[in-house]
């Protein structure tokens, strides 16, 4: 349906064909910011070559009017038909002048099929319209006829004939307000701003509130100030002259856009077109989203367009004009030979890791650990799992006493029996935190009770519990252990394999008011509609992880982000593979305060999930991907427009992340500190050079399987103060060295009670 | 060496240690004590006292500004801790932030 295809509908008639520059209307910002970024799918519309001389007569005048397009949704031809006297009607009670030229444009039309050599397609490259700058009606034919026939090929016609018309009508102004509007766009800013000064005849095309009318509202302005325009005449010689040339130099780059990427900017102006239509005709709103079930926001799928455009500036600049194959962004970087690391002096060890490292050596020899801090205690710990000496002699060194924290990150080495006999007599009730990771050997239903649960008052001050690998214990003995802890914030229950929905029916039913994070990844018996009640009954839960679960659907997320999504502070969706684009918008709609996101693994994604994103998710400072099959592009745009608070990124094994992805990175990631970019092949070691110079609060850089990356990147990069992983033999582990933890997350205990 | 270029650090006996400026400011800590504005005496003085950090240890730790010192430079050497000081050494050096 070509009424549904082109996205601007010049509501109004046209002004005095100036210059074909209107018509290459959204062309990129970096083309000299001439264009309104709103325009940036007409290009799509900027038909090459004039194939069909069919439809020519109808489809320009037809144009005009947006509320007509669609109304005529027979075929274009005919609908253009029905509305060229409409058209001609409007303009008329416009600008009876305007309605002049337009019945010239109109006959020019028809006499074009004739003379089709007066517009030249764009696909030769060539000028897109040959108009000679001689009077209006002159012009305005000209323009005309240019611009259907161009526009006529993929029936897109419509939207050039009211670029060029508008295009000439208001120039300069219009230029101003695009250049305007362009550079705020470009800058990233979410909502594209209407300008106040446009006025429209058409109530329902004006719609301030989406970006994307802004140029039927524009075009609707123009009108208006024809008349005024139409007086200054001789002043604008100049001026067509100057749009003349603007349009030459876009032309080639319009002739660089193939049916592949026209088509693909047809669904953006699609989804454009559904939003802005969502006033005017619902059923054809629907008809629009049926056929294309992306909606994007405006701003993001501007945005997208402006880092499509960017590559395929560059490309035109260049010359080429390979279609089909996305040309790669030139990237400026040159490594600074030794710049950040003149004899950057090698930092002596500390004093604390050092002795830290010989305690370890020395585990055995140590005859108390009293007096010794916890973040202290919480280190030596880990570095003795790591190596695997940690045995039940220190663990009653931690036990002894009143402990208040106790973090094994790994309790593989301890048996029931040791674990029995060191907690037996265990006094637990200053203890805040348990953690007793990969406790499967050692934790069952049976010891529960004379360990852990001794009393119903044994666990008082427990807030953050952590018993991952419990793979013997069942709802039972959790029921049984969260019944002595009634404090709990944080319950981490991953790779609890025995466990079912009913343990999180048991946690609803004593923690429902208190319990802030939950952790259930991989807990394979847990059925995620199953528990999906009880989980809406947390009433401010914070954190949730169900990587893994492959339970979880839309529906699920749906509905438990529906109730419970607005107070989310970080969602772990990592190996959900039922996901689909649908959860994302859900989530971005109703998770406002979002900080950390993970989905990784999750292959069904497309682009659609970043555009709902970056419109929704504000807050998000960690996002993780792996394995996803996000574009460039849209990994570019969402960097544009939520970059600046990003502190943490992974793109491990996203394949397509390109330069696009590193340009913006450069650019918008300021406060960056942690950034995955293993198995991303497409990017040159002027790409990471790029990025690791422009990202100055980068400290760690994963680049695991980057074979791509060379010593012109690891030893020209003038940042010292990032550490990358992942590339030579360096001691891997040490990037698993996990900081030592607050009992929560995101709240703090003390603003608890 | 100067007196303005010297801090002294106090044991909790009292046994005094005298030493460059800048081997004591690989401490952060100390950093801090001795270049915050608030005219603390420390930094008035040059006098730092542990009261909780015995003789033993802080001598180690004297020891070890200057090893640090040494091989920040690129002097790349070892630097030896008697394993029956070192519990003591890391809860000083948590808190001396080296």
């Amino acid at each position: 349906m070509p009424v549904l295809r082109s996205r601007e509908i010049p509501p109004v008639p046209p002004k005095p064909p100036k210059a074909r520059s209107k018509v290459d209307p959204p062309a990129t910002p970096t083309q000299g910011r001439e264009q309104p970024a709103t325009r940036l799918s007409s290009p799509h519309s900027l038909t090459p070559s004039p194939k069909t001389a069919g439809s020519v007569s109808g489809s320009a005048p037809s144009s005009l009017r947006r509320s007509l397009r669609l109304s005529s949704k027979g075929s274009s031809n005919v609908g253009d038909q029905v509305g060229l006297p409409e058209v001609e009607r409007c303009i008329e009670s416009s600008n009876g002048d305007v309605s002049k030229k337009r019945k010239l444009s109109v006959d020019v039309d028809g006499g074009f099929e004739s003379g089709g050599s007066r517009v030249l397609s764009l696909r030769s490259g060539g000028k897109v319209t040959k108009r000679s700058p001689l009077g209006d009606g002159d012009v305005n034919g000209g323009g005309g006829g240019d611009e259907v026939v161009e526009s006529n090929t993929k029936g897109k016609s419509i939207a050039e004939t009211e670029y060029i018309e508008k295009s000439e009508r208001d120039n300069e102004k219009e230029n101003v307000n695009r250049k305007r509007r362009f550079s705020s766009e470009e800058k990233g800013k979410g909502k594209l701003v209407v300008e106040t000064d446009l006025e429209s005849k058409d109530e329902t095309l004006v719609n301030g509130s989406v970006p994307d009318v802004e140029v039927p509202a524009e075009e609707v302005k123009s009108p208006d100030e024809k008349p005024s325009k139409r007086s200054n005449r001789g002043t604008n010689g100049g001026r067509m002259e100057r749009f003349r040339d603007t349009a030459r130099r876009n032309a080639s780059r319009f002739a660089y856009f193939n049916t592949q990427e026209e088509e693909e900017k047809e669904e953006e102006d699609n989804n454009n077109l559904s939003m802005e239509a969502e006033r005017e005709i619902p059923s054809v709103e629907e008809q629009i989203e049926e056929n294309v079930a992306e909606d994007w926001p405006g701003p993001f799928s501007t945005a997208m367009k402006i880092i499509r455009d960017r590559a395929a500036n560059l490309n035109v600049r260049q010359g080429s004009s390979s279609s089909g194959q996305v040309p790669s962004v030139k990237i400026n970087w040159v490594p600074q030979k030794g710049k950040g690391k003149e004899g950057s002096k090698r930092l002596a060890p500390s004093l604390l890791d050092l002795s830290l490292r010989i305690l370890v050596d020395n585990a055995d020899a140590i005859a108390s650990l009293d007096h010794v801090p916890d973040a202290l205690r919480h280190k030596l710990c880990q570095m003795l799992c790591d190596s695997r000496r940690m045995n039940s002699n220190l663990l009653d060194l931690l036990l002894s006493g009143s402990p208040t924290e106790i973090r094994l990150k790994e309790c593989s080495w301890l048996t029931e029996d040791q674990f029995t006999e060191c907690f037996e007599k265990c006094d637990t009730s200053n203890l805040t935190v348990l953690q007793l990771d990969y406790c499967g050997q050692s934790l069952a239903d049976y010891n529960v009770p004379s360990t852990l649960a001794r009393s119903p008052i044994s666990l008082p001050a427990l807030t953050t519990l952590s018993l991952t690998g419990a793979y013997r214990l069942s709802d039972a003995g959790l029921s049984v252990l969260v019944s002595s802890a009634p404090a709990l914030r944080s319950v981490n229950l991953s790779q609890c394999s025995f466990l079912t929905h009913g343990a999180i029916e048991i946690l609803a039913s004593s923690l429902a008011s208190v319990l802030l994070e939950l952790f259930v990844d991989d807990c394979q018996s847990i059925d995620a509609m199953l528990m999906l009640p009880s989980l809406k009954k947390l009433e401010h839960l914070e954190v949730l992880s169900v990587a893994g679960l492959e339970s979880v659907t839309d529906k699920f997320i749906k509905e438990f982000i529906s109730a419970r999504g607005d107070g989310l502070k970080e969602l772990n969706l990592s190996g959900c593979g039922k996901l689909t684009d649908s959860s994302l918008k859900i989530i971005a709609e109703t998770c406002s305060i979002l900080r950390a996101l993970d989905i990784g693994n999750v292959p069904k994604l497309t682009d659609n999930s970043f555009g709902h994103l970056a419109s929704g998710c504000r807050s998000l400072e960690s996002l993780k991907l792996c394995r996803n099959a996000f574009s460039d592009d849209a990994i570019a745009a969402f960097l544009e427009m939520s970059g600046e608070i990003l502190k943490e990124l992974a793109l491990n094994n996203v394949g397509k992340v390109g330069h696009n992805t590193a340009l913006s990175l450069a650019r918008r990631s300021r406060n960056l500190v942690s950034l995955d970019l293993s198995w991303c092949r497409n990017l040159t070691d002027e790409a990471m050079g790029l990025i690791v110079d422009s990202c100055l609060a980068l400290r760690v850089l994963k680049l695991f399987g980057c074979t791509q990356i060379t010593d012109v990147f690891l030893c020209g990069h003038s940042n010292a103060d990032v550490e990358i992983i992942g590339l030579k033999l360096s001691p891997l582990l040490e990037h698993l060295k996990a900081a030592v933890e607050s009992p929560l997350q995101y709240s703090s205990v003390s603003s608890l009670i | 060496m100067k007196k303005e270029d010297t801090v002294k650090l106090i044991s909790s006996e009292g046994m005094e240690f005298v030493i460059d400026k800048e081997a004591a400011m690989v401490s952060q800590t100390i950093r801090n004590m001795l270049t915050s504005p608030g005219g603390f005496a420390e930094a008035e003085h040059g006098v730092v006292t542990f009261p909780e950090i015995n003789a033993v240890i802080l001598e180690k730790i004297c020891q070890y500004f200057y090893w640090s010192l040494q091989y920040s430079r690129g002097k790349e050497t070892e630097f030896h801790i008697e394993p029956e000081l070192t519990l003591e050494l890391m809860m000083a050096a948590n808190y001396l932030h080296t």
